[in-house]
């Protein structure tokens, strides 16, 4: 269900911390699936059980899991609120600053940047339908 | 949260005044699974047995269940497995002798578990402990630690011989144990990996003292390879704090940091006017780079 690497350099806990926040909020883990027991992953993957009891917590906290009592936890609804557009935009902005650089570094434009922007924004909006109608 | 099972503070143990470890603080909550690193002769052993009160500090405390290690009554010592790194069977007995043997000193010795165990990890219980491979006689031995449930258990270099299978069943049984979040596991290895799969907290020993020690996700943050690339000629100081080693060339430098904090990713980036990359590192990698 997951893919861990333990000697990718990257915290375990980061690799599954995101995995699951991103096929939750991409529907690939539609609300309501149960999660396998913290035993169960830690056995499957052979990592430490603590590791997958923090990162079920820090997802419950967000509101990403659901906890219920005596059963497995379970992929919450998302919420209703987006959060602010300003929120939104705050979270973009280091990719940003990252492309301007590498652009400046390149000797590219402004303009040359906005349309390689473009053609990408493009491209991604032809991806099949179920994708786009989830971005909405 | 409840009180630690293994407290060290300040302790040492010198032989004729020759320090072999010194300064140890330490502490073991339930449910830790503790990682021991450290070269050849850096002290692991020496620091597993002081935990472990078979041999006395000459400096400092260590306490297991809240007594002094070396005084640990008997029912503090049935709470703890212990597999050493030379292994302590009888040579002349069988495999289910010698668990025998051992299971007698248990009130609370689990059979069916040592069974299932044997089974899963095809030790022949008939067999002349005599004849058996160094790889089986690791298996017996960790065998025998288990069988009674410890609360604490303690491993010195539990896996060495043990084949890449074996190994993963063994990590395994780590999980089972720890899974409850009431027992702890501490053990020492020089294979990397698996202390990467398995430690929630590292403890890196280095020249007969504690080098580094804490969360294991803490270490992977902190210690970090730092990619700075510039199309100008960088300056000649480079303001990166707690540089362990830097490498540059022009307009490019490389920096192992200790203590890096996410947000000097985007001062530095500002400062230099470059572009800074972060680079994750593998435990291996620190441990190499903790030791140039």
């Amino acid at each position: 269900m997951f893919i861990l690497k333990p000697h990718s350099g990257v915290p375990i806990y980061r690799q599954l911390l995101e995995q699951i926040r991103r096929m939750a909020a991409s529907g690939q883990l539609p609300p309501g699936t149960e999660l396998p027991s913290i035993r169960a992953l830690a056995l499957e993957h052979a990592i430490n059980p603590m590791t997958v009891s923090k990162v079920y917590s820090l997802l419950e906290t967000e509101g990403v899991l659901e906890r219920n009592r005596g059963k497995p936890m379970t992929v919450a609804k998302p919420a209703r609120t987006q959060s602010p557009l300003a929120k939104r935009v705050k979270q973009i902005e280091p990719h940003v600053e990252h492309l301007v650089l590498a652009s400046h570094q390149l000797e590219l434009s402004e303009s040359d940047v906005v349309k390689a922007l473009h053609n990408a924004w493009e491209e991604t909006d032809e991806r099949p339908v179920h994708r786009r109608e989830r971005a909405r | 949260m409840s009180a630690p099972y293994i407290v060290a503070n300040a302790l040492g143990k010198s032989f004729n005044g020759t320090p072999v470890l010194a300064d140890v603080s330490i502490a073991v909550e339930p449910g830790d699974i503790v990682g021991v690193l450290g070269k050849n002769g850096a002290g692991k052993t020496t620091l597993l047995e002081l935990l472990l009160g078979f041999t006395p500090a000459t400096a400092g405390s260590a306490h297991l269940f809240g007594y002094e290690s070396y005084r640990l009554p008997g029912a503090a010592k049935a709470r703890v497995g212990f597999v050493p790194q030379q292994d302590e069977l009888i040579n002349q007995l069988s495999a289910a002798d010698q668990i025998g043997v051992i299971a007698s000193f248990y009130p609370s010795w689990d059979d069916a578990l040592v069974l299932r165990l044997s089974r899963e990890w095809e030790v022949d219980l008939r067999q002349r402990i005599k004849g058996m491979s160094v790889g089986q006689r690791q298996k017996l031995s960790i065998l025998l630690a288990l069988g009674h449930r410890p609360d604490v258990l303690i491993l010195d270099e539990p896996v060495a011989s043990l084949d890449p299978v074996a190994r993963r069943q063994f990590l395994e049984q780590i999980i089972e144990v720890a899974a409850d979040g009431r027992r702890s596991v501490v053990f020492s290895s020089h294979i990397v990996s698996d202390v990467e799969r398995l430690a929630n907290r590292i403890w890196i020993l280095k020249e007969q003292r504690m080098y580094w020690q804490g969360d294991f996700d803490a270490l992977k943050e902190s210690i970090v390879r730092v990619h700075v690339r510039a199309t100008h000629a960088l300056p000649a100081s480079l303001a990166i704090p707690n540089v362990l080693r830097l490498q540059r060339n022009g307009t490019t430098a490389t920096a192992v940091v200790r203590d890096w904090s996410a947000d000097l990713q985007d001062r530095l980036a500002r400062q230099l006017g470059a572009e800074v990359e972060v680079e994750p590192l593998t435990l291996e990698d620190i441990f190499l780079e903790l030791h140039r």
